[in-house]
Formats: structure tokens, sequence, C-alpha cells
């Protein structure tokens, strides 16, 4: 019996041995937390496929590592003369991974998958409303949307219901119109339907996502063989990892940053920047009533001490967020002053606000989720010492949180919100917009809305940005946005890779990496 | 008692659990520092003389943290035995006795029960209850008393044919008095040595869950999610970690030597061996 | 041995039939809603909402959607996963559903080989020195949980002396370590339990006979006495390997291997039902099927067994 079980064992050794992966000098490996959803740019919605696919699908633009807009797929627009709405001239001379070329057909094609009624539009679907006709398209009452016109292969028209001038910049993904016909519907399981510089080559589940280079690409073709997405859900696991050889570039997660930033070995590899999320404290008026005295608001803001919480909670591995807009964003108001620290006036604003030391406050929960629980237990911890607030910790699982935070039902809660597309709109309209779903606190003021409604219209980026800085001013003065620290993106580089880095918008594309 | 101290490893085992009984009861004097004040500019301080196994992420104080951890992990490890040994003993001793469609309806429960894997399902039900100490005795609790009440079956179907109790059943005694006065005390202690042995495992069980992100919610500590937040931090700072293992290994080494020492002096074949 | 083998699968069904039951009821009994999740921060688009719900037929009544449910494990698809959009659990199982048990296999088969030696070893020491320095070090196997066990083992071989991979899946390197912290506890609970069943054979008389009769050491201790307690270890190994399969929640989690442990637990977390469901069942499964072997075990081993089941 003990011998049948060694030939078992020595089996089973077998069978792993024979997994066993080619290993590749050309290769660029990366780690990701999870598997992606799905590879599919129709239905993509969630961070670990949107980083893998920006490096297989194009959009009309593409965000640079300093945050600025360049042609990708389109090289111009211009206003439609008809009303509002853009023509946009396609790069000629663009070839699918298919060898199919580039053209109007695929932007219509695309833009219809994504609004298609029954079909489940992922993120891109949300940037499309205020195309004409959308709304009947959507409903199945219309063949076609309505507001899309093909002028020639290389030239389409997209008319709106109102201006929206971000248009062009809206993350969205173009696809080979001809894939489902060639490979069938569950061609994402095959075969990637991009323009971009790498190409779809394996999923291995819970393993890794490989990709081959493209080598036809139209920015000319990668300097390396393929990039491989290494599935890790352990920080520690994947530093573990980069030490061995087994990641060319490793991005550190949460967990994990201290330990990199205090080891000196990692001194040469660190790449640090600051994320591209507004992080803040949500208070909501309607929930809690102390809360509408702008007071008792400033006193909440003024006792937390991010500077500890930067040096502390996260090691250095933060930066300060004085405004509603992160830093680098285009429409950032430059020189806002740091939020403060002061205990002292804290307790005084509270006083006059008639709540001495927390006297006559009513108890409340400040919630978040799990990943937020180190946060949540020093709020509580800061606030009942310093305020004397009556403060209990809520932890709280992760989709009940979001939809309880979107429906405006929770009271007291830190939270960020990541950028959706690189123009300080991201933030200001989307979060603090009077009737955006997304303004969780539920914070409103009309002068504010004005000023927004105002700048979405303004095509020029000068004019805009000034109206931004006018509203943002609003905010931050109304101790509505009242900003924490933002964590910063770290990764660890190898010395023998070049041209790839962490930008606040995530990783720079991976077209011209080079290993040596 | 006097057969336990004849063995080396109960005597050890017996030592540490009063030795952490004693921790857990009078924690709140003993602990050094508050053990939910955090102290940001003071995180992951190491050891001193104000905090003698230095401090946490938050910069709360260690030693503190694993002083009232003793509390949760004891208080989960107590309750969970003794919920289902009442609960346990009940259903194996009615089941054992009565046999027949109780036996059957009791037995197909427990069969249920452990038809699924124990780990998996104690998650399963720590994730439907949602984080806490209520959640978890209630999770381990729902895992752990199948066991308890095989076990008693099947010494109450044995016991059944001894003659004393064939003897009370002819003299007309009330199946709750046999059960009571007659069947248990001569099935407590293999019962006893089994809840011992178990609340290492509990103990265990409860780290495991908190380990995974199910257990006690902060800022309330536990040995399991302090060796959590620790294992990321080993190379750079290992005291949370190291001395949360070795307090958590030691404990359940304690109740393990215990439970033997147990098992040796109350099992007579065992004995003098 | 045929009809015992059918009686016994066919006593399984009722209990397999509840545990489906059961394990549908608390699927949907946890808190979250996966159309929420699938939405993420993007939870307030109420049409898409709508839509997602209607398409995974979440929005039907729950006896409705346990038939419907049925109806996916009779087609062998098992459902479309919510986490993987679009994609059978089927084929979502498919890439991890070897591991586990293979894991476990790998584990039971050191920890055999380490601990039947160890109990035998202790057995024939028993109470000298060696005897009690085995047990300490077999309690403390048993005592220590594994992710801390874990961590120690990462931290030596891997980080320190970089003698192993630290995680991931692929090569036989990178299923040591794994392995090796599944065994442990396992190994030392064998090898207590050879050592408590050794003692008690070795106190028989037909060992004293044997003695007596001038056998060598080796030849009465291996032939007759190990042989005696194989029954009883193939019992517990059975339990043990149940253990072992449960445990691969944890181990594979800690070396981020993609088996159906760590599939068990993701797939809860995200609410992911159809591939939650999916893999409990399974779990389920692998229990009775070890359960079963155990019973064959029996009757191949034991005669009296066999002749019982006549009656």
């Amino acid at each position: 019996m003990k011998f049948a079980t060694i030939r078992m064992l020595a089996g089973a050794m077998l069978m792993l041995a024979l997994a066993m992966p080619i290993a590749n000098a050309k290769i660029f490996r990366v780690n990701v937390v999870g598997d992606p959803a799905q590879m599919d740019p129709i239905t993509l919605s969630e961070i670990v496929a949107g980083r893998i696919l920006r490096n297989v699908y194009e959009g009309f633009t593409a965000t640079t590592e300093d945050g600025r807009n360049a042609p990708a797929l389109a090289l111009s627009w211009e206003p439609l003369a008809t009303g509002p709405g853009f023509r946009f001239h396609l790069r000629p001379g663009v070839k699918f991974h298919s060898g199919r070329p580039f053209g109007a057909k695929d932007v219509k094609y695309t833009m219809e998958e994504l609004l298609r009624p029954g079909a489940k539009g992922g993120l891109g679907a949300s940037h499309l409303g205020s195309i004409t006709g959308a709304k009947a398209f959507k409903d199945g009452a219309a063949p076609t949307i309505e507001g899309i016109k093909i002028v020639d292969d290389l030239t389409i028209d997209i008319a709106f219901t109102k201006q929206d001038v971000l248009f062009p910049i809206y993350p969205i993904f173009f696809m080979d119109s001809g894939i489902v016909a060639e490979l069938g519907a569950d061609w994402m399981a095959k075969a990637s339907a991009g323009t971009g510089p790498y190409k779809f080559r394996q999923w291995r589940r819970g393993v890794s996502v490989d990709l081959d280079a493209n080598p036809t690409y139209w920015g000319g073709a990668p300097k390396i063989e393929g990039v491989s997405f290494l599935i890790v859900p352990n920080g520690d696991t994947a530093l573990s990892q980069y030490d061995a050889g087994e990641l060319d570039f490793v991005d550190v997660y949460a967990g994990s940053i201290r330990r990199v930033l205090r080891d000196d070995r990692y001194a040469k590899d660190l790449i640090r920047v600051p994320r591209a999320q507004a992080v803040y404290m949500g208070m909501n008026q309607n929930l809690y009533a102390p809360f509408k005295d702008i007071k008792v608001r400033e006193a909440v803001s003024l006792s937390i001490d991010r500077q500890a919480m930067i040096r502390g909670l996260y090691g250095n591995a933060a930066f300060m967020l004085n405004g509603a807009v992160t830093p680098g964003m285009p429409g950032e108001t430059i020189g806002l002053p740091a939020p403060k620290f002061d205990p002292a006036r804290a307790k005084a604003l509270l006083a006059e606000a008639g709540f001495p030391d927390g006297k006559g406050l009513p108890p409340i929960d400040i919630a978040s989720t799990e990943a937020s629980k180190d946060e949540l237990t020093y709020y509580a911890d800061q606030l009942k010492r310093v305020l004397g607030m009556p403060v209990s910790v809520k932890v709280v699982e992760r989709a009940t949180f979001i939809r309880g935070m979107n429906a405006g039902e929770v009271a007291f809660f830190p939270w960020g919100w990541t950028m959706d597309y690189p123009d300080a709109a991201t933030y200001l309209q989307d979060m603090w917009y009077s009737t955006s779903p997304y303004n969780r606190p539920r914070w409103k003021n009309i002068e504010y809305d004005a000023l927004i409604d105002a700048a979405l219209i303004t095509a020029d980026d000068s004019k805009r940005f000034a109206l931004y800085h006018k509203a943002e001013k609003i905010l931050v003065d109304d101790f509505g946005m009242v900003p924490l620290p933002i964590t910063a993106s770290v990764g660890l580089r190898k010395p023998n890779v070049r041209n790839v880095t962490l930008t606040p918008f995530g990783f720079s594309t991976f077209d011209r990496i080079e290993i040596d | 008692m006097r057969q336990l101290l004849r063995q080396r490893g109960g005597v050890i085992g017996l030592v540490i659990v009063v030795l952490v009984l004693a921790v857990a009861l009078f924690g709140p004097l003993l602990a050094p520092q508050q053990f939910d004040a955090t102290d940001l500019l003071n995180a992951w301080a190491p050891p001193d003389a104000i905090n003698p196994l230095g401090t946490d992420k938050l910069g709360r104080d260690i030693a503190s943290r694993l002083i009232v951890g003793a509390q949760v992990s004891l208080t989960v490890g107590l309750s969970v035995v003794l919920i289902t040994l009442v609960v346990g003993v009940s259903a194996g001793m009615l089941a054992g006795f009565l046999g027949g469609a109780a036996d059957r309806l009791i037995m197909g429960t427990v069969d249920i029960v452990l038809a699924f894997p124990e780990v998996v399902l104690a998650i399963l039900l720590a994730a439907i209850l949602g984080p806490g100490i209520a959640t978890v005795i209630a999770a381990l609790s729902l895992v752990w008393w199948p066991g308890i009440a095989r076990l008693t079956r099947s010494l109450v179907l044995v016991q059944r044919e001894e003659a004393y109790v064939q003897a009370a059943i002819v003299c007309g005694s009330t199946t709750a008095k046999i059960l009571w006065r007659h069947i248990l005390p001569n099935i407590a202690a293999p019962l006893l040595v089994r809840a011992s042995v178990g609340i290492g495992f509990i103990i265990m069980a409860e780290a495991t869950l908190s380990f995974l992100g199910l257990g006690v919610q902060e800022p309330v500590p536990s040995w399991g999610g302090m060796i959590r937040d620790g294992l990321p931090v080993l190379r750079s700072d290992p005291m949370l970690a190291v001395s949360s293992s070795v307090v958590i290994g030691l404990t359940i080494i304690g109740f393990n030597l215990l439970g033997d020492g147990l098992r040796d002096a109350l099992d007579p074949r065992l004995r003098g061996r | 041995m045929l009809a015992f083998i059918l009686r016994r699968i066919a006593s399984l069904i009722p209990v397999l039939a509840v545990a489906l039951l059961v394990t549908f009821a608390a699927i949907h009994a946890l808190p979250g809603d996966p159309v929420q999740v699938m939405l993420s921060d993007h939870s307030a688009d109420k049409e898409m909402a709508a839509r997602l719900r209607a398409e995974y037929g979440l929005d039907r009544p729950l006896p409705a959607q346990f038939v419907a449910y049925l109806g996916e494990i009779a087609s062998g698809r098992f459902g479309l996963s919510f986490r993987y959009v679009h994609q059978p659990v089927a084929d979502v199982l498919r890439d991890g559903l070897a591991i586990s048990p293979l894991l476990a296999v790998a584990a039971l088969a050191m920890a055999l080989l380490i601990g039947i030696p160890a109990g035998v070893y202790a057995a024939i020491r028993r109470n000298r020195w060696q005897d009690t320095l085995l047990i300490l070090l077999l309690v403390a196997g048993l005592s220590i949980p594994n992710f801390a066990v874990a961590t120690f083992l990462v931290y030596a071989l891997s980080v320190k002396l970089a003698a192993l991979p630290v995680a991931g899946w692929g090569t036989w390197r990178q299923a040591i370590l794994p392995v090796l912290v599944l065994a442990i506890p396992a190994g030392a609970y064998l090898a207590r339990l050879t050592r408590t069943f050794m003692l008690e054979v070795l106190g028989q008389d037909f060992i004293r006979t044997a003695r007596a009769k001038g056998l060598g050491p080796r030849l009465v201790i291996w032939r007759h006495a190990f042989r005696n307690t194989l029954l009883p270890l193939a019992t517990s190994a059975g339990v043990i390997f149940g253990g072992l399969l449960s445990h691969t929640v944890v181990v594979e989690t800690i070396f981020n291997i993609p088996g159906l442990g760590r599939l068990a637990i993701d797939s809860i977390f995200a609410r992911d039902y159809p591939v939650a469901m999916a893999v409990v069942l399974l779990f389920v499964l692998f229990y009775a099927g070890i359960n079963l072997l155990v019973d064959l075990f029996y009757l191949v081993i034991d005669p009296r067994v066999r002749e019982g089941m006549g009656a």
C-alpha cells in the first residue's frame, strides 16, 4: 500500500513538472492582483482587465506619462457645423491584430456593441449617453445609433444631444468589427481584436495572462517578445518573486510598501508617485444633523493629523491632497493650502457649534470596507480623543457598502474616487455635482453646479480650467470635500528594464519597453 | 488529578493553560498600555520599556494586544466547547438512547454537516453572518457539535447494553433520569478529553478565520489577525508576527498536552504505561 | 461487494441532495448583492444593474432560481460565472480541478512517509528521552497554525536560502513548500496515532509469544505489530485526507495556488454564486468519495467486515 502511494506521488510530481512554463529572457513580467474578469473591451469594467487591455486596445486618444492627452487612433477632430458633436479624422494605415484595416466602421461597431440592448457594456458605455439616439438604440427602439455617421473609411461624425467637450478623451477601446464573423462569439478566448502593441496569447486562470508583441504595430514594433501579467494576490509573495528574479517589475501592494521603503536594497529600483485617486472624508448632512454646521465639519478636518498618517501609517508612501483634484491632473488648482491639524482650534469650533467636548453629539459609526480598517481605527480613536465624538468603527462588505454610499445611506465614511479620464471633471463633475449618483455624501451647492455646467461646454482648456478653479474653491471652503492623504503607487523596476514606469494614472504603456 | 500530575506532558500543559487563563482573566490589570490607543508617529516601534514587544502599524502596544487577544481566543474556545458539549452531548445521548426516528433525524443532520469540509463551512457561515466575535462562535459551534454528537452516541450505545442501564429501564426510570444520572457520569471522561483537546483546535480555527479576514472586528485584537497583519512586514518588523505566532503556538501546545495528559490519566488501559 | 458499493452510494444520495439545498440557501444568504459586486464603484447605474440581474436570472424568486440551477447541473455547465464574465462555471473550474486533490494526495504521502516511521520509533523507545522529545515535536507540529509555519518556512527556505520558489504554481519545486506545510500537522497526527496503536499492539499476548519464540525485534515490530495497526491507520488516513483537502483553502491562499480552495474563498468573497456553489459541492463530493474509499478499504483488508455485510 505504501508503495502504491509513492507511485501516486511520483505521478503527481511528474504531472506538475510537465506543466512547467518555458522561460524566456525577453518577456516583460509584471504582477497583477487577481484574474481579469474577462479579456473583452466591451464588458471591461475593472482595474486588472483595464491594465492588461490598454496594451492590446486603443481609443481616440491615449494618456501620456505626464498626464496629457495625445492623439492615438484619431489624428484630429473638430466640432460639427450642424450642432453639438465632433468629426473625427482617423489614423490611416492602422491594422488590427487579425490583419484587417482599422476604419470608421469599427468605431461605429464598437459604440453599437457597447450600447447594444441585452449586451452588457461596461465602463465604456457610460460615456456614450450624450450621443444623439443612444437612448433609443439602447432601448431597442432604433436599429442604429442616429448620431453616428460614417463619412468615409477614415472619417466619422458623432453628434450629441448636448455638448460634451471631453468626449475625445474618454477611454473607449475600439475593436475589430470582423472578429465575431471570423472566430465566433467566444473569440476572446482565442485572440484579441485590437490595434495595440501587444496581442493576446493565453490566459491561464489564476496563473498569468500572456501577450505577444504585435510586429505590425503602427507606433513601431515592441523591442521585446511579449508581456506576462502574473496573477499574484499577495503583496509579500510578489516582492519575494521580484527578489528571486521571477518578476521584472513589481507593483507593490499597500501592505508591503513599508517593507520596500525601509529596505535599502530596493532604493535604486524604487518608483513612487501619487495615485490619481481623490480621497476624502464623506459627511452626509442629511443623515447626521451636526454635520449641517460647517464648524463641525471643519472641526473633524482639523482633528486629523495627516502628516502623522503619511509618516506613520503609510511609511512616507503617501502625499498630501489639498483640494478635490489630484496632483498632475489637467485642471488642478495649483497652490491650494494644505489642510491643517489643529486640535485646540477643533475643540473650540466644536464648542462654538454647541457640543463642548463632544457633549450632545449622538453616537455615529465611521464606516468603510476591510481594506480601510486601519484608517477607520485611527479616525475613530483620534476623533474620540480630540473631540470627544462618540465614534465606533464599522467594517462593511464591499459591495453592500458601495451600494449604500451610492444610495446616500452612509453618514460618515472615508473613501476615494479613482479617475476615469484625465480631466479634473472626473472628480469635480462625477463626485460633487449635486445630481451625480456618485456624490456619495450628497453635498449640494447651486453656484457650484452652475460653474461645472459652464465648464463642460467650454472646449478651450484654459478657460475651462479657470471655471474648475472657482468651483473647487467653493467646494473646499465649505468643507464639502475634506481631503485626506492619497497613497502612493509604489513600484520596483529591475535595473535592466527601461522605458516603463508608474504614473499617477497607472502604468505607462508597454510599447517601448527594453530589457537588456 | 493525581494521575494527571504523573504525566510530565500533562503537567507542562496544565501550567501553560493556567498561565494563559490567568493572563486572560487579569488582562486589564497586566496590560502595560491601553490596547486600542493609536499613536501613528510611534508605529512599528521596536521593543522598549514602554512597549515591551514594540508597537503595530497604528502604534498600538503589541504586548497589551496579545493579552487582550488571549481573552478573545479563550472566550471563543471556551464558549464553543461549552455550546458544542451541551448541544452535541444532548443530541448524541438522545440519538443513541432512543434510537429509531430520533436517531435517524439527529444522525442525518450530523451526516449533512459532516459532509462539508469544516474550513469551507466555517468560512461560508462567517461570511453570511458578517465579522464579529459572535459570528466566530456561531460558525465554529456549528462545525464542531456533530463530532461530539457522534462520539456521545457511540459511547451511549455501549452503555445502553450494560446491566445497570437495563435495570434502570426495567425499574421504570424516566429517560431523562437515566441519561442524566446513570449514563452521563459513565461517559464523561472521554468527552472531557475530547473537549480539552478541542479547545486547542478551536483556538486555531478562530485564528484561521481571523487570518482569512473573517474574525473579530477592529479595534479588538485577535491572535490570528495579528499574525496576518504581521506577515507582510516580517522582514522589517518581525515582532508582531513572531510574538503572536509564539503565543498562539504555546497556548495550543498547552491545551493539547493537557488533553493528552487527561486522556492518559483517565484511560485505565494506558495507566502505568 | 458490488451490492455493498451500490448500497453505500445510494445512502449518499439523500445527504448530497440536502447538502445541495443547504449550499444553495447558504450562498444566497450571503450579505451583498452580486450585481453590485459586478458593477463595483459604478453601481449607481440602475439600468445596467437591472440588465445584469435579468441576464443572470437573479430577478426571479429563489425556488425558480434553484430549479434553473438544477437544470444547469444537468447540462454540466453549472451556470455562468458572475466574476469571469460570460464563462461557464465548468470552464472556470477545469484549470484548478486537479490541484487541490493533488496537493492533498502528495501531502498525505509525505505525512505517511514521515509520520509512520516516527510513530513506530517513538513506540519502541517509549518513555525514553527520544520518545519524550518526539512527542514534544509532534505536539508542536500539530499546534502551530499552518499559516505561521508557512511564514517561517518561506522566510527560511525561500527568502534567506533562496532554495525554493516563494509561491505560484507550474513547477514541481513550487509544490514542495505547500505540500510540506500541509504535511507537517498531518504527519504529526499520524505519528501520534501510530505510536498509540503500536503501544496497544505491543502489549498484547501474540507479540509476547512471537518474542518468546525468539523472533528478531525487527521482524516482530514490522511483520507482527505494525501490520495490526494498518486497519485503524487506514481509517485515520481517510479522515486526515479530508482534513488536508479542506486545509488546501488556507495553503492555496498563502502560496497563491490557483486550486479549488482559493477559488472557494475568492468566489465567496466576490459573491460569485455559481462558482461558489460548484466549489462547495465539489468539496462535498470529494468528502463522500473519500469515505466510500475508506469503507472499501475495510472490505478488502478485514474479512470480518466482509462477512458481516452479508447479514
